[in-house]
């Protein structure tokens, strides 16, 4: 009885320390969102604000994967079963850029163009 | 713990619950969806960069916004996930109802972009941009209209009784994941589809 009880407390405590990392991940988020906005306006070198954006969006990315869903709480399968679609999912982009991304490349033929 | 008792409480041999893995596995063939789409737009706008000019159309205050609205909806979904562990039904209702709000909130400011894009004559057929754009944002916004049925449904199904903290925190989590995935969906898609247009 007092196993379950020690368990119990443990459990809650666990869960209490998630609420505050959840609260001020999301104060993050908001504010990362609202950098986001204002950088695009700013007067600075457009390579510089792309990286820069890039990374907030990665940032935001795994934040919301490995906090709010849980990903650095559970087992490292979960992890693997996300991470081999994303893999695929990126390898896709990267792929097409260097079969289509060329200046070369450029088909006319397609309609409503 | 025996085999049978092992798949009792929805565990497998790896001693992951089925259902989260499930939901693990079908998020990751999703991803390979959505990255189809969003690199179809990117590599199209790559190639025709001339042929529509989106920045006169787009409203990034607005989708900021929506963003914004999201990532506060997978915060309160978060909160739900929680309580239903600690067994407080009240405050999950609570976040629940509050998450369904902020995804009516989002397909609303969705809708309003579309038809105001519509009246400005980017439509469907409008290129390769109108065709690759709607089918990513409006694919976007269907898993977006299937979460929120989804989290009425749990909504309804906890008013009548039948819910119990302890049997279905883990139906609640696999909720909350694919709702969190559609957060990231976004994140990424207001990133290269809408903030980069406006760079230089």
């Amino acid at each position: 009885m007092s196993d379950t009880h020690a368990i119990d407390t443990e459990h809650l405590k666990a869960e209490n320390d998630k609420y505050y990392a959840f609260v001020n991940l999301a104060l993050l988020l908001a504010a990362v969102t609202g950098v986001e906005l204002v950088l695009v306006y700013l007067p600075f070198p457009s390579t510089l604000i792309f990286s820069i954006l890039i990374a907030l969006s990665l940032f935001k990315f795994i934040g919301v994967v490995a906090w709010f869903m849980h990903l650095i709480y559970d087992k490292l399968l979960l992890t693997l079963a996300f991470g081999t679609g994303l893999v695929i999912a990126v390898g896709t982009y990267t792929a097409l850029l260097f079969l289509l991304g060329g200046d070369a490349v450029a088909p006319q033929e397609i309609p409503g163009l | 713990m025996s085999q049978a008792a092992s798949h009792d409480d929805g565990h497998h041999n790896l001693m992951v619950n089925n259902k989260k893995l499930i939901m693990w596995l079908f998020l990751g063939s999703d991803c390979m969806f959505f990255g189809t789409l969003i690199s179809t737009h990117l590599i199209y706008r790559k190639l025709y960069p001339n042929e529509f000019e989106p920045t006169s159309l787009f409203s990034l205050e607005l989708t900021s916004f929506s963003t914004f609205i999201l990532l506060m909806s997978s915060f309160l979904m978060a909160l739900s996930v929680s309580a239903m562990h600690k067994g407080e039904m009240r405050s999950f209702r609570r976040n629940v109802i509050g998450v369904i709000f902020f995804g009516l909130i989002f397909l609303g400011c969705q809708v309003y972009e579309f038809t105001h894009f519509i009246h400005e004559g980017l439509t469907l057929s409008t290129g390769t941009f109108g065709s690759t754009f709607y089918l990513m944002t409006g694919t976007h916004g269907v898993h977006v209209a299937i979460g929120v049925f989804w989290l009425i449904s749990m909504l309804f199904y906890s008013q009548s009784g039948k819910m119990e903290a302890h049997k279905n925190a883990i139906d609640v989590e696999v909720a909350g994941l694919y709702w969190h995935f559609v957060d990231i969906v976004w994140i990424v898609i207001f990133t290269v589809v809408y903030l980069i247009e406006f760079i230089g």
